[in-house]
């Protein structure tokens, strides 16, 4: 996980001096510094010559983008003792500082450095840390814990303006050297090993072993219940109150002296450099060279270094500066780190912003190096404005679109041949990406306000490419700006889609012109094999009949069957309202018979129209269709053809045309069956049973007539038909054997169609009962079962009756008087004569009344009276 | 920063391999590594839940380091070198009892590292566990004789039972918990870490549902949780 130093190198703080020399320790080599103290602008340093040094801090903004510090001395003073100033703490609430010298802890007043008048100090301290995260509720005490001179021991105090006052004191397993403070937390570091300790109750927790003769340790509280500490092998360690660690230690050298903290990094400091490593990776980000430090140290958020004759100040660099280096220096993934780690320390509107403005340029560095994944993934987070990644393509953002790049510019590139340095390998790649994510935010909110933009690339991609999603593009909702897309279209020789295009932009005769051209080769573009079949099948739900007319030759010379179909498939609804005239349909094919006769079937077939005119049409069709064949094949070929089939359906189905007519047209022509079929109609059954059986011979035909013949007819009609063939076939006498068989076996299998009576009484004697058992054992069962059908309607019949007498002698039941208070219930005036009319429900009145209303007799409803 | 819900230690002696195979199933590669310096992690989303894979030191120097590092574990993988006995002796002798701070509950899980380098046993020779290793021809002639069985690790896993006095009934057995795995060739190594993952989330969420207001009670003083350490003494 480590990496090599130079690479990672990011310039996050400079170095600048705050104190000069002259102004401390002048040229007097004894004297050196021994701590120091920073709050708001008060700088205060301690020397080992016992004085206090207060300085007014003044942060210039350099023009060239550093900050520089100039400190004014405002005070200086002697301690009264022989002894060194070791640490310096300020309560800036109390306005007090806390100086530990000669082994106790004395306050002083922030402004004029005089000891409070109390004199109040804490006796017996080897060090002291103050509680940041204090448990007590007053603002003015701060909490402050020792190290006693005691051994092995440290105590808490309660610090007021002029007083102190213990709290607690509690003993350590071995001698504490180092102490830091959160909440009731102790982190204390012992002579062997670190430890957290709760003062309050007294437990602890060990963390890790640590060799304080070897090193001296380092214990630093770095924010809410987390410190920083010493490790082996010059680590910097995290440890939880909790006794846990969260973050992976930072590598420091072996001989670090001081540790500090200033989001998101920690700084060490060793005798020879200040180093910076970042908590959010661990990684080391900068070294600065710094010869003979000895404090580091950290004041809400103003990291101070002092040697033993100098102070100075690490001014960190603005967090969006340094990702900006980092991001120059292609970084990515550090870049985000920060600009993630940063989102505490920055107002959250202004931090969105740099952060979208963050990702995007992270996207385009990882575009063009062509990380598609990471790339989308990027533009895709941070609502990247599309258009930005469609600019760098030459050619596809739309002529009329308004587009500029955002300032700065996200990313240093002009266009894609720049990026790719003209590979084209890479440029396919890129292209292949860009058709990948504008599919994909298309109809998402990111395509908002320039989906015409979007869809005018995402075409000309497609068809630079050779893609199928052009079509689909085309025949779905698109924005596709009509000008450009077809000019590229065009150039790109996409004719087909070309079409789809014009026709999404209601031009359809543009796009059918352009269809038609292709079929004619009169340009190229092979998308469509079945491209006849597409044009038939786009004008047939074509609502523009010029349109159709306009094509309907061109249409039906390619090929009459399909052609036809814009005429017969049109959907039905619209057949009925718009007004494609049959007759001017018909009228254009009569150039093209085949077509007519498709047409003709689908008006009286499909469509049933019953109009005269089609029907004999039809007709005459099929029939002179039939006699070309008949000289054409030059035979009496018995077998019907096609054409005949459908003539003899259509003789037979159809009532609508001229049986005169074709009648004349057959004469003569051999087509009996025909003949037969239009005798039929004509109610002339005889003559059309004659034909069948005794031109024809064929029996079957004949009984079909029967029954097709009277097909939609009463039984009596049907029995009629059957009788008359029975009769024709017995009237020839049993010498003409054929017509007796046939006899028997119409008797036989169609026992129902006849009269059993009137059917023994024709038949000959000689017939065995054996020969006609299967139809005389139908006739048996059907009379038997019609008697005992009728037998069941008469009792229901009676019972029916019976239930109406029933109700009758109710109503005659009772007696019912008439006197003069009874009105009549219609008119209201008393009866006269002993004559009325009674409804069922009981009402009386006159009968006149009754005779002058004819509705029922509720509706002035009797009721109401009574 | 995401705050982990579990947390899972690997453990074993310096070289034996902990961080190639983190990385093996982290980021799906076998790069060279160098020798750990005092610790990493990983976050590792899993379900609904963040765990977090520590990967230790093995030298010496960073010892000390390895009870903080378990410290509140949900379970710990012994990682040993199959071709280096000493190894496995070094999880028992140095490592387990760095795992006292870890969760009472805690699962171990014991891992021989670097089969490819072994040969199969004689006896059997036809035993599928080797099919991983035995793809690249260049290493057979490598190879040596395997130095640690199967059967040592799963006695170690019984031993540490004993030693946590944890019923052995109520852990997963040793089968399931022994692997043997190759970095290298990425042999067993979504297992070891899956198998780890699905016994650790149940874990979990039976701790949130118990203990909801665990963290409350350390930092107020008046009902402090007595820790391990601190019922010990
Ligand atoms: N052949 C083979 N080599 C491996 C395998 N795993 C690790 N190695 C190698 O063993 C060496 C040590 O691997 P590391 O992953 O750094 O070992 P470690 O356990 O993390 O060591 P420390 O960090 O010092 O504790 C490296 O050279 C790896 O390439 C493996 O499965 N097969
Ligand atoms: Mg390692």
């Amino acid at each position: 996980m480590d990496h090599p130093v130079d690479m990672m190198n990011i310039k996050a703080f400079t170095l600048v001096s705050a104190v000069e020399r002259e102004l401390l320790t002048g040229d007097k080599e004894h004297i050196s510094i021994e701590c120091v103290e920073c709050c708001g602008r008060n700088l205060y340093v301690g020397t080992n010559d016992c004085f206090i040094y207060h300085f007014l801090l003044e942060e210039k903004a350099m023009p060239t983008g550093t900050t520089s510090f100039t400190a004014t001395k405002q005070l200086h003073r002697h301690l009264g003792f022989k002894k060194p100033v070791n640490e310096l703490c300020a309560a800036s609430a109390l306005n007090r500082l806390l100086v530990l010298c000669d082994n106790s802890i004395t306050l002083v007043n922030m402004l004029n450095l005089e000891p409070v008048p109390s004199g109040a100090r804490i006796k017996g301290a080897t060090t002291f840390a103050v509680n940041e995260n204090p448990v007590n509720g007053d603002p003015f005490c701060v909490e402050v814990c020792i190290i006693s001179v005691k051994r092995r021991t440290v105590q808490m105090f309660l610090v007021y303006e002029d007083r102190v006052q213990i709290v607690k004191e509690v003993s350590t397993p071995e001698q504490p050297l180092a102490v830091a403070v959160d909440g009731y937390f102790l982190c204390l570091a012992l002579t062997t090993q670190y430890i957290i300790l709760n003062y309050s109750t007294g437990l602890s927790q060990d963390l890790f072993p640590y060799c304080s003769e070897e090193k001296p340790p380092i214990v630093k509280r770095i924010g809410r219940q987390e410190f920083l500490l010493a490790g082996p092998g010059g680590l910097g360690m995290f440890a939880t109150v909790a006794g846990i660690s969260q973050r992976a230690p930072v590598h420091w050298s072996e001989n670090v002296i001081g540790a500090a903290v200033c989001f998101p990094y920690v700084i060490a400091l060793d005798d020879e450099f200040i180093t910076v490593h970042s908590m959010l990776d661990q990684q080391q980000k900068q070294t600065l060279p710094f010869k003979e430090g000895h404090i580091l140290q950290d004041f809400e958020g103003r990291v101070i270094v002092a040697t033993s004759k100098g102070v100075y100040i690490l001014v960190p660099l603005p967090l969006e500066k340094q990702i900006q280096d980092l991001l120059a220096s292609r970084r990515v993934e550090e870049a985000l780190v920060l600009a993630k780690g940063a989102r505490r320390n920055i107002p959250k509107e202004k931090f969105q912003v740099m952060y979208r403005r963050i990702l995007q340029q992270a996207g385009f560095i990882q575009f063009a190096q062509l990380q598609f994944l990471e790339a989308k993934e990027l533009f895709r987070s941070s609502q990247l404005d599309v258009r930005e990644l469609i600019s760098l393509y030459p050619f596809l953002l739309p002529t009329s679109s308004s587009f500029t790049r955002c300032h700065p510019p996200l990313h240093e590139y002009a266009d894609l041949n720049q990026l790719t340095q003209g590979d084209q390998e890479k440029m396919a790649k890129c292209k292949r990406f860009l058709m990948s994510y504008l599919n994909e935010v298309r109809s998402t909110e990111v395509a908002n306000g320039y989906k015409e933009d979007i869809d005018t690339a995402l075409l000309k991609l497609y068809a630079e490419a050779d893609h199928d999603s052009l079509l689909d593009l085309l025949v779905t909702e698109n924005f596709c700006l009509l000008t450009d897309s077809a000019a590229w279209l065009e150039k790109h020789k996409k004719y087909f889609a070309l079409g789809l295009l014009y026709h999404y932009n209601k031009q359809d005769a543009s796009a059918v012109q352009l269809w038609v051209n292709i079929v004619n080769g009169d340009i190229q573009d092979s998308t469509r094999s079945d491209l006849y079949e597409y044009i038939v099948d786009f004008l047939t739900y074509c609502l523009d009949q010029e349109l159709v007319w306009a094509h309907a030759d061109w249409l039906l010379q390619k090929s009459e069957e399909i052609g036809v179909q814009v005429f017969t498939k049109r959907p039905l609804d619209e057949q009925q309202q718009t007004s494609f005239n049959p007759d001017d349909i018909i009228r254009c094919l009569k150039k093209y018979p085949k077509a007519l006769v498709k047409y003709l079937e689908h008006l009286v077939i499909d469509r049933r129209l019953q109009k005269e005119e089609y029907h004999t049409h039809l007709a005459t069709l099929y029939l002179e269709e039939v006699l070309r064949q008949r000289v054409a094949t030059d035979s009496k070929d018995i077998e019907a053809t096609e054409t005949q089939v459908k003539l003899r359906r259509l003789l037979q189905k159809s009532d609508s045309y001229r049986v005169h007519l074709l009648k004349e047209k057959i004469q003569d022509a051999g087509l009996p069956m025909e003949s037969a079929i239009l005798h039929g109609k004509l109610g002339e059954h005889e003559k059309a049973l004659h034909i069948l059986v005794h031109e024809m011979g064929d029996f079957s035909a004949a009984e079909d007539y029967c029954l097709w013949g009277s097909e939609g007819q009463d039984t009596a009609c049907r029995q009629h038909l059957f009788h008359t063939l029975l009769a024709m076939y017995l009237r020839a006498g049993p010498s003409a054997h054929e017509l007796t068989v046939a006899a028997v076996d119409l008797l036989n299998h169609h026992a129902r169609e006849f009269d059993a009576t009137q059917v023994l009484q024709l038949l000959p004697d000689t017939w065995s009962v054996q020969l006609l058992c299967p139809f005389l054992t139908g006739a048996m069962r059907d009379s038997i079962h019609a008697r005992r059908t009728t037998q069941v309607a008469l009792g229901l019949a009676k019972s029916e009756n019976l239930i109406y007498m029933y109700d009758k002698m109710k109503l005659k039941g009772s007696a019912v008087r008439l006197s003069e208070k009874k009105l009549c219930q219609l008119c209201q005036n008393p009866f006269g004569e002993p004559v009325f009319v009674r409804y069922p429900n009981g009402g009386l009145v006159h009968t006149h009344c009754a005779a002058s209303r004819h509705t029922t007799p509720s509706s002035p409803s009797p009721g109401t009276r009574t | 920063m995401r705050k982990p819900d579990g947390k899972i230690v690997l453990l074993g002696d310096m070289n034996v391999g902990k961080t190639s195979l983190l990385q093996r199933y982290m980021e799906r590669r076998f790069p060279d590594t160098v020798s750990t310096v005092g610790g990493a992690f990983y976050l590792k989303q899993w379900r609904s839940f963040n765990i977090s894979i520590w990967d230790t030191a093995g030298r010496e120097q960073f010892h000390g380091l390895g009870s903080m590092y378990c410290r509140g574990a949900a379970a710990v993988i012994l990682t040993y070198d199959v071709n280096h006995p000493q190894s496995l002796l070094e999880l028992e002798d140095r490592f387990l009892g760095l795992t006292e701070t870890a969760n009472n509950d805690c699962l171990f899980a014991i891992v021989g590292n670097k089969v490819d380098l072994a040969l199969e046993r004689a006896t059997e020779g036809g035993e599928k566990e080797g099919e991983a290793s035995g793809k690249a021809g260049s290493c057979v002639s490598s190879k040596v004789p395997r130095q640690v069985q199967p059967e040592d690790a799963m006695a170690l896993y019984k031993k540490i039972l004993k030693h946590k006095m944890l019923d052995e009934r109520e852990m997963p057995a040793a089968e399931r918990m022994c692997f043997e795995t190759s970095a290298k060739t990425g042999y067993n190594v979504d297992l070891l870490f899956e198998t780890l993952f699905d016994l650790v989330v149940p874990m979990i969420s039976r701790q949130r549902a118990e203990e909801p207001s665990q963290i409350v009670d350390i930092a107020s003083c008046k009902a402090p949780t007595r820790t391990r350490s601190g019922c010990c003494t």
